[in-house]
């Protein structure tokens, strides 16, 4: 029986190996992901980019993917990035703003896929290595519905002067509120404690940002609301149906899948600046009329129609 | 049609017009002469606000009632696209009827245009728009390409046929295969608010609502862009059948014409949100067929709706 020579067998052996390799394969990948604060809406993103990334790539049980879920300031973000760097992952994955900023400031080569960020065009991501995915949700529209529940005169926006997307997101509420004659409070977040200032204010309703030190005490924020019989309004959904009177959200899974689909073509060896980062506008709007008993508002039936779920 | 689903709004209009058909087939006056006719029944199609849009109507059916001497009762019929079905179920004399269901009557039923109310604006016409966010990024049909679009009910000219119509003039054979996704709000406001919020990418309604939502909040005309304008045509038009007594349709169109020439009239004119009213002309609607035809045109290319 003859053989092929030893140089043939090789240049042979390459060939098989290279073209029946797929595209992208997971074995031996690590993925370093940070969430700019441990809360709902991240997490089900996350899930969403896990179980998206788990179609895309083969080997994706052989794939460590290293979650952060640091406490959200500046210091932990800085580290959490500086970490995933250490140990030289194969991508960065980073949810919100904030996270994102830390780990462009890092100036790493490793490539990074941001999602869950807000308004990334305002945001003016860049970076070498840099793509990703965001929404933008119409701040308008809950200023519009307040005014159809209840007379607006003052409204609360509780936001975290360290977290920028929630900064641009108090500036458009400012903005839009001054249109309409309606006055504003501020509200910084950056402790518990913070919360408080929250029983001092008359206001008539309460806008939170997507913020994530707020929506680590959303629930002492909506106990303070509900004792002033105030009813509040989120950009992130109200998972746990805790009593936020409206939500108006850009539903997480898809920012959690887009980042997967993206996570996947950066893995296969695409220069994540030939793939474009892409703006989510599409929208879920609940009303919470359990909560609407509980403060004492009546929603019209004009307005009950305009929600994608009711929560009675 | 693909991921068509029926919105709160619908089931909502379909509920509440059960109720008011039921509870409202009242007397709307003091009653008539007893050599007259006994009633007259007239039809009306639902609005975003049932309650306030039937209150205006009852004002006026108790004027025609005192003025012709002769019941004038209202019913409300469920929704759009029943008006056919409802003029003989419900053994209708006449209707408030909007454009595409007036000339579907006038076509099907041989029903008679009789008058316009013109709004508070001066006019008796609308025109279907179609509108984006502004910041969107959507600034013609390409654009609209794997995007969502509302529309506002099958039976609607300005809410579903004309953008139909549009898309197809502009190269959009097939809706279903163009659009990611579309549905039916119920209502020309729901269709706005749900551009407004971000949960559909293109409206389509008409005209005199969006004026109406922009006078009340002047905000959304700086946050959606009108892509395109239909051709006016009649908003509401008074139709009734022939064979109502030519007696009573001529008296019917004269008082409802007088209106304004009298202050007791012009105080149901105001009240029912109409400077005056005036004739109607089944010409009016020839814009209307020919609108309908290109959309079933396209329906036909793609498939049944």
């Amino acid at each position: 029986m003859k053989t092929l020579p030893p140089l043939a067998a090789h240049i042979l052996l390459f060939l098989v190996v290279f073209f029946s390799a797929p595209g992208v394969s997971g074995a031996e990948k690590r993925i370093g992901v940070i969430m700019s604060g441990d809360i709902p809406y991240y997490g089900a993103m996350h899930e969403a980019f896990v179980a998206e990334l788990s179609k895309q790539v083969p080997g994706f049980d052989e794939m460590e993917i290293i979650l952060q879920r640091p406490f959200p300031d500046s210091i932990s973000w800085s580290n959490a990035a500086r970490k995933l760097i250490a140990v030289d992952v194969d991508l960065i994955v980073t949810y919100g703003l904030p996270a994102t900023r830390a780990v462009i400031n890092e100036k790493t080569r490793i490539p990074l896929v941001y999602t869950g960020v807000y308004d990334p065009e305002t945001a003016a991501i860049s970076g070498r290595n840099v793509t990703g995915c965001g929404y933008k949700v119409p701040l308008s529209s809950l200023l519009r519905y307040f005014k159809r529940l209840k007379e607006l005169d003052t409204i609360s926006i509780v936001y975290s002067g360290i977290e920028e997307d929630s900064l641009q997101q108090l500036g458009e509420l400012q903005m839009l509120a001054a249109m309409q004659n309606i006055k504003t409070r501020r509200i910084d977040i950056r402790t518990r404690g913070d919360v408080d200032l929250l029983g001092g204010i008359a206001e008539d309703a309460v806008f939170v940002t997507g913020s994530s030190l707020a929506h680590l005490w959303i629930d002492e924020i909506l106990t303070m609301a509900r004792r002033k019989k105030n009813p509040v309004a989120d950009i992130f959904p109200d998972q746990a149906e805790a009593g936020i009177l409206m939500t108006l959200y850009q539903p997480p899974h898809e920012q959690g899948e887009m980042a997967a689909q993206i996570a996947s073509r950066v893995l296969a060896g695409e220069d994540p600046q030939t793939i474009p980062f892409y703006v989510f506008r599409d929208t879920e709007l609940v009303f919470n009329l359990v909560e609407a008993r509980h403060i004492g508002l009546t929603f019209p039936i004009q307005l009950i129609i305009e929600a994608t779920r009711v929560i009675q | 049609m693909k991921r068509m689903r029926v919105s709160a709004i619908q089931r909502f209009l379909v509920l509440a017009a059960c109720l008011l058909a039921a509870c409202l087939v009242l007397p709307a006056g003091n009653g008539g002469a007893a050599e007259q006719p006994d009633e007259l029944l007239l039809g009306i199609e639902p609005e975003h606000n049932i309650f306030d849009q039937m209150e205006r109507y009852r004002i006026l059916a108790a004027y025609l009632s005192d003025q012709l001497g002769v019941q004038v009762k209202l019913t409300i019929m469920s929704r759009y696209g029943e008006v056919i079905k409802r003029f003989k179920s419900l053994r209708l004399d006449g209707a408030f009827l909007t454009s595409y269901t007036a000339h579907l009557g006038i076509k099907e039923l041989k029903l008679e245009p009789l008058v316009n109310p013109v709004n508070l604006n001066g006019e008796s016409t609308s025109q279907g728009l179609i509108f984006v966010r502004q910041d969107s990024g959507i600034r013609d049909v390409a654009d609209m390409r794997g995007k969502g679009i509302v529309f506002v009910d099958p039976a609607t000219m300005e809410g579903y046929l004309y953008p139909l119509a549009y898309l197809h003039q502009h190269g959009v054979i097939d809706t279903n295969m163009f659009f990611s996704r579309f549905y039916f709000s119920g209502s020309h406001a729901s269709t706005i608010f749900a551009v407004l919020d971000g949960r559909a990418d293109i409206g389509a309604a008409k005209n005199t609502v969006f004026n109406k939502l922009v006078q009340s909040d002047p905000s959304i005309s700086q946050e959606l862009h009108v892509l395109a304008r239909s051709p006016k045509v009649p908003e509401v038009t008074l139709c009734v059948r022939q064979e109502v007594d030519e007696t009573i349709r001529e008296r019917l169109t004269a008082v409802l014409l007088d209106m304004d020439a009298t202050v007791e009239g012009r105080k149901v004119l105001a009240r029912f949100e109409a400077l005056r009213f005036i004739q109607s002309n089944k010409s009016d609607f020839d814009i209307i067929e020919q609108t309908a035809q290109e959309a079933w045109a396209s329906i036909a290319e793609h498939g049944s709706d």
